[in-house]
């Protein structure tokens, strides 16, 4: 069943031993933007194109956690997912910074 | 007649033994900072090479894909930087690109050291005297007022 945006999709909290492994947290960042890719009805190839990449290649490159998405497309990539772009920045900075997303926003996830 | 027997080029599905090979060959030498590499698949099966960064982060550094026979190098930032049918062409490319890479790197570490020594030898003194000229004056100026 598709899930309703908007909702629940931001609030996956952070496994506790994941914390200072920075690999580990950009595959759980990778597994959260296949989800939502997935939950928006996208193949890698439709992402990619509608990001005006020539390639699909990156889009697995950044799901399979071995990099981030660039800040220059954050906001493209969430509106491509239907995600607001202030909270899909906000979750995907949990993964990317833990502690800056800890001292900007606390232990909220949100 | 006898017919010879042509290697088939794979286009799809995991790397081969010899694509792998020729890969880190090429990349081997140029990455042994403690680099590694891992492999991966798009959702369509297409075969990913991942060339690491230095611990922790291991941030994608290059990456070589492959679809559907074509030979894909980009940067950890999704940058095109080359493409080919040839493996080998690519993996020429993926080298040169490491090897600048290092080369930024050595230039800027030789850069901060030579900032640190200056700061060390011209700047310290300066503050050294700055202070001990403060402390001397301090006392006077007070007897004044």
């Amino acid at each position: 069943m598709k899930r309703e945006r908007h909702q629940d999709v931001f609030t996956e909290r952070l496994p506790a031993k994941a914390a200072q492994d920075a690999k580990q947290l950009r595959k759980l960042a990778g597994d959260w933007l296949k989800l939502r890719r997935a939950d928006a009805e996208l193949s890698q190839a439709d992402l990619a194109a509608r990001l005006g990449l020539k390639y699909y290649t990156f889009i697995s490159q950044v799901e399979n956690g071995f990099s981030r998405v660039p800040i220059e497309i954050m906001g493209a990539w969430a509106r491509e997912l239907g995600l607001e772009q202030a909270a899909f920045a906000r979750h995907l900075l949990m993964y990317y910074e833990p502690e800056l997303h800890r001292l900007l926003f606390g232990a909220e996830s949100k | 007649m006898s017919v010879v027997a042509f290697e088939r080029k794979q286009d799809s599905g995991e790397w081969s033994e010899k694509e792998l090979s020729t890969l880190v060959a090429a990349l081997g030498a140029v990455s042994r900072a403690g680099r590694e590499w891992e492999t991966g698949m798009t959702e369509k099966g297409d075969a990913q090479f991942y060339l690491l960064g230095p611990l922790p982060d291991q941030a994608c550094e290059l990456c070589v894909s492959r679809i559907g026979g074509r030979y894909i190098l980009e940067d950890g930032s999704g940058r095109l930087l080359f493409e080919h049918r040839n493996l080998e062409r690519v993996a020429l490319h993926a080298k040169a690109a490491v090897s600048s890479t290092s080369w930024l790197m050595v230039r800027a570490i030789t850069l901060w050291c030579a900032i640190r020594n200056t700061i060390y030898e011209k700047v310290e003194p300066l503050l050294v005297e700055g202070e001990e000229l403060f402390v001397e004056f301090v006392p006077q100026l007070a007897a004044f007022a």
